[in-house]
């Protein structure tokens, strides 16, 4: 456990750091919350000139002196250049949607700059795990402009979103201007469906009258209900909603006939993720289908429908089931 | 398919600078400032340097209109190695100065056709420096200043681009970003350059063996006709206000040859000669005559001094980094070549005299003549010795017997054809005395020393300048190359070394006007010269002007200015430390000063927001909430609902707001009477109870 905690102290070093920034979804860069080195070019770059100075004092060179003050200056101005590229900025991120775990997840970060136009800012997660190149963009002056990133949720659940860091190297990449910012929206990562799906559970007749009669395929519909929220687009009858203007579904329960429960004692596999894994395959699979459909959790229970918030709310049960 | 404009296979098709891909038109731009940086190198590389950079660069610009796949490693490597060998044939060695450029350009060449990613950028930049640098070991002039700033401003303007990932920014820009740091960074570079300690070489670094002829301590026929074409510079000379002597008092003193093998003249060694253990022996009278040179690079070991400049400590010439000894003959020499400008004062007196006042064995050194050469001019001086009316004549009167021979059969003409064509040029000056009788100040000279120390007279050749140009530049005194001059300098006993001109004799107004060694112009020079003499004559003398300015302020800028601007600053005795405080001190006063920028700067916000947060807070007093993303319309709305009749000043405040921020006309930043209404309002609004 010691050795645990000794054992990686880049590890607590970076966690240590992190936890001095508090999270935040809307995050402004100031003098405070930006940091700056010198890049690797930088230090090239400060050799050159010693270099060049060095020729100047043994040739004489006055002009070699003029070049290399004047260069010196230009790196001096770069910083303060670098810098401000950064202050000022004010970034925002736009709530996350779910999506499924072992899947980029997209982010959206909304970047505006009231007075200056920005450029070549880029936007990347600090986390080694994420690390990909980074998303650059220019910021016009007065306005926005959105930078769309992806991190991959590794697990079903809540994620926070992971740490980004903001930087640059513009103008002339003698110096990283970077900030690191953790935001504080969480994301929520559905189970990965299984792959391949299983065959959906049948059906078990519902009481009585569903086993006669025989699913209407031919179009033909049995009846209709006024339009309710999460009915699929599908289902609206159209020539209908354009003569009264008003929308109306096809009555789901009438048009499938079977209530599908997607239980969980009926995943068998072993181990929970594989089952959490085959009943959200079996949702997408219903939804597709367009069967109504159940989920049956331990504890949990959600009544038959179809519709995306079917889906939704069946694969954020799925999601947060513990 | 095809055009009657069709282009050849090889050449792609030009799109048009506009529909150029980004990365194409980045890499066009690159290759451009790259030519525009190595091509004053052309002039001094081997010749298949520049024909391989000029093919390789349009090489590279073919792949890149044509979007092309780069060559691969393999022939690269091969290139390179051939450029190796190329460069190896041209200077026999990869090191030293002359096959450092030329490798280095090649270097630079070659890594544009390996430009991928960002880091070979970084790495043309950084080369491309070095070679601008480079640039300036040939010359300093304003010229190549102007050329090689806009290199530098390109090389930058390429790098922001590199820096620039997104979309196609337009290049205007970019340039624009890198003038705008070179222009912040100026005071900087001002402040570095004034006051950065300039110090000696710090390890000597291998000189150009190649000098200038003509003073170059040695001297055949024809010798000084190579500076006679050369009208640059030579040195400026500022006296005091009337203290200016006039032209034919100007003798500036350089090498003193004194050896004779026949063919050429050489200085005495000071290891083997006798006279050298003797010393100058100068003697001064007269009024003392300060002044200040600025002596133009000559790549040799040479102060042209004003005659006489002793070596005392009042009068030697003070040089910034230099030091400067005087040898036995009143030549005045560095301890290293001049290759960068140098300014000095010293102090000469016109009225001198040096050298032994009683013979003594030493002086046989200036009598020698090699045997078997110019016989036929040895023969002429015997037999005006043996002229009854000069039977134990004085020295004094064989000068002016020689002067006068001189004067009555001799013509001066800058173009007198070469002499000594015949046996090794062991004849010349029987040629010159006895046949032709033409020549100027090196063939006068020459043959009246050749001919004094035949009559048994001590005699020897001075090289130097004579004169200067008539007019003043900027308070200076102009000395050309072209100003250079050849006399002679007798031993008369009890007075020493005596100065003969035998030009002056034979063409005086070379020697009291002071006219300039100037061979016919050319065609075209003439053809402007004929159109308008007064205009050109104003071109140059501007022109010149503007270059003495530069030598002044740019190129001669070292540590003797710096001391100056320091006692002008206060400092009583300036040092070196000083130099580095004051430079320490306002490099920290401009940090601060940054620093201090940066914290107001932290708290600037926009004025939108800035008004926002104080109309929050004048809006929670009257208990109106307001939320991050309410427009003023929305707060308005709010306002009219929860402070009704009262409320309705306030709302239209707000509305007016909204028009100002969002509406037709919206403004970039709030007005100021605005609040003022609003304040007003505001006041008038009451809280509902």
């Amino acid at each position: 456990m010691i050795g645990a905690l000794l054992g990686h102290p880049r590890q607590r070093l970076r966690a240590w750091w992190q936890s001095r920034h508090a999270r935040t979804d809307t995050w402004t860069l100031t003098q405070r919350n930006i940091y700056i080195v010198p890049t690797r070019a930088g230090f090239v770059f400060a050799a050159v000139l010693t270099v060049m100075l060095l020729a100047a004092i043994n040739y004489q060179l006055n002009l070699g002196y003029v070049l290399t003050f004047l260069l010196a200056g230009a790196g001096f101005v770069s910083m303060h250049l670098t810098h401000n590229t950064l202050r000022g900025l004010t970034l925002h991120l736009k709530p996350p949607l779910p999506g499924f775990a072992g899947v980029p997840l997209p982010l959206e970060v909304v970047l505006s700059s009231p007075t200056r136009l920005q450029y070549g800012v880029g936007l990347g997660f600090e986390d080694a795990d994420n690390r990909s190149r980074d998303v650059f963009v220019d910021v016009p002056v007065g306005g926005q402009t959105s930078a769309h990133l992806a991190f991959v949720p590794s697990r079903r659940g809540l994620h926070d979103v992971p740490t980004l860091h903001v930087e640059t190297r513009y103008p002339f990449g003698l110096f990283r201007a970077w900030t690191v910012w953790r935001p504080s929206a969480r994301a929520l990562a559905w189970p990965a469906p299984e792959r391949p799906v299983a065959p959906l559970p049948a059906a078990p007749a519902a009481a009585g009258e569903t086993s006669q009669r025989k699913p209407s395929d031919n179009g033909e519909f049995e009846g209709v209900r006024a339009y309710r929220r999460g009915d699929a687009l599908k289902h609206v009858v159209w020539k209908k909603a354009a003569r009264t203007g008003e929308l109306v579904s096809r009555d789901a329960s009438h048009a499938m006939q079977r209530e599908l429960w997607l239980d969980w004692q009926l995943a068998q596999v072993a181990g929970t993720e594989p089952r959490l894994a085959r009943l959200a395959a079996w949702v997408l699979a219903a939804e597709a289908a367009g069967v109504a459909h159940g989920l049956r959790l331990p504890g949990v229970e959600i009544a038959p429908g179809s519709g995306s918030a079917q889906q939704r709310r069946s694969l954020d049960a799925l999601a947060l089931w513990s | 398919m095809s055009t009657a404009t069709a282009n050849p296979p090889w050449l792609p098709r030009w799109p048009g600078w506009s529909h150029l891909p980004r990365d194409s038109r980045d890499v066009l731009f690159l290759l451009a400032v790259i030519g525009w940086t190595l091509a004053p190198h052309f002039a001094h590389l081997p010749l298949w340097c520049p024909l391989l950079t000029v093919v390789v660069i349009f090489w590279r610009a073919q792949l890149a209109v044509a979007n092309a796949a780069l060559p691969g490693r393999w022939p690269l490597i091969a290139v390179l190695v051939l450029a190796m060998a190329l460069t190896w044939w041209s200077h026999r060695t990869l090191l030293g100065k002359d096959a450092g450029i030329t490798m280095l350009v090649l270097l630079m060449v070659l890594k544009t056709l390996e430009l991928r990613a960002r880091r070979d950028a970084l790495v043309v930049f950084f080369l491309g420096f070095f070679i601008v640098l480079t640039n300036f070991l040939y010359s300093q002039s304003m010229l190549v200043a102007g050329t090689m700033l806009v290199s530098v401003w390109g090389l930058l303007t390429a790098l922001v681009l590199a820096h620039m990932p997104v979309g196609r920014p337009p290049l205007m820009r970019a340039g624009a970003l890198a003038a705008k740091a070179a222009l912040l960074g100026a005071p900087i570079m001002l402040v570095l350059f004034m006051l950065f300690p300039r110090m000696a070489p710090l390890w000597t670094v291998p000189q150009d063996t190649l000098a200038k002829t003509g003073l170059s301590g040695s001297l055949r026929m024809g010798g000084i006709a190579d500076l006679a074409i050369d009208d640059s510079v030579a040195f400026r000379v500022r006296f005091p206000a009337g203290a200016r002597p006039p032209p034919r008092a100007l003798y500036w003193r350089g090498p003193v040859l004194a050896r004779f093998d026949g063919v050429e003249w050489n200085r005495l060694d000071p290891a083997t000669s006798t006279a050298a253990r003797r010393g100058a022996q100068l003697r001064v009278r007269g009024a003392a005559l300060d002044y200040e040179m600025t002596l133009e690079p000559n790549r040799l070991p040479l102060l042209p001094l004003l005659e006489a400049t002793p070596a005392t400590d009042a009068d030697a010439p003070r040089i910034d980094g230099q030091r400067a000894f005087m040898r036995f003959d009143l030549q005045w020499m560095t301890e290293r070549p001049v290759t960068e400008r140098l300014r000095l004062t010293a102090r000469a007196y016109l009225d001198h005299q040096h050298g032994p006042q009683s013979d003594e064995p030493s002086l046989r050194n200036y009598t020698e003549l090699p045997i078997g050469y110019n016989p036929r001019t040895l023969a002429w001086a015997q037999a005006l010795r043996n002229e009854p009316r000069y039977a134990g004549a004085t020295p004094q009167q064989l000068v002016d017997a020689v002067l006068l021979t001189i004067r009555r059969g001799f013509t001066y003409t800058l173009t007198p054809g070469s002499y000594g064509d015949d046996a090794d040029g062991s004849f010349a000056i029987d040629e010159f005395w006895l046949d032709r009788k033409q020549g100027f100040c090196e063939h006068f000279s020459t043959a009246f020393v050749v001919v004094m120390r035949a009559l048994d007279v001590p005699a020897r050749l001075v090289t130097g300048y004579q004169g200067a140009d008539p007019d003043l530049q900027d308070g200076y005194l102009v000395v050309r190359n072209s100003h250079a001059h050849a006399w002679a300098e007798v031993w008369l006993a009890g007075r020493g070394w005596i100065r003969v001109d035998p030009t002056a004799a034979v063409a005086p107004e070379r020697v009291v006007a002071s006219r300039a060694l100037r061979l016919q112009p050319g065609v075209v020079a003439s053809a402007f010269d004929a159109v308008s003499p007064a205009l050109m004559a104003k071109l140059r003398t501007l022109w010149e002007q503007a270059n003495n300015r530069w030598n002044q302020w740019v190129l001669n800028y070292s540590r003797l200015q710096q001391f100056d601007l320091l006692q002008k600053l206060g400092v009583r005795s300036p040092t070196w430390e000083d130099l580095a405080y004051l430079l320490a001190g306002l490099l920290s006063a401009a940090s601060a000063v940054g620093a201090a920028w940066a914290w107001w700067d932290r708290h600037r916000r926009d004025p939108w927001q800035r008004l926002r947060s104080r109309i929050e807070r004048r809006l929670a007093a009257l208990g109106v909430d307001c939320a991050v993303h309410d427009a003023p319309r929305t707060l308005a709305m709010r306002v009219r609902a929860q402070l009704g009749a009262t409320g309705q000043d306030l709302a239209a405040e707000l509305d007016a707001l909204d028009q100002q921020r969002y509406g037709r006309s919206a403004h970039s930043r709030p007005s100021p009477a605005w609040w003022r209404g609003f304040a007003a309002a505001a006041a008038s609004a009451t809280r509902p109870r």
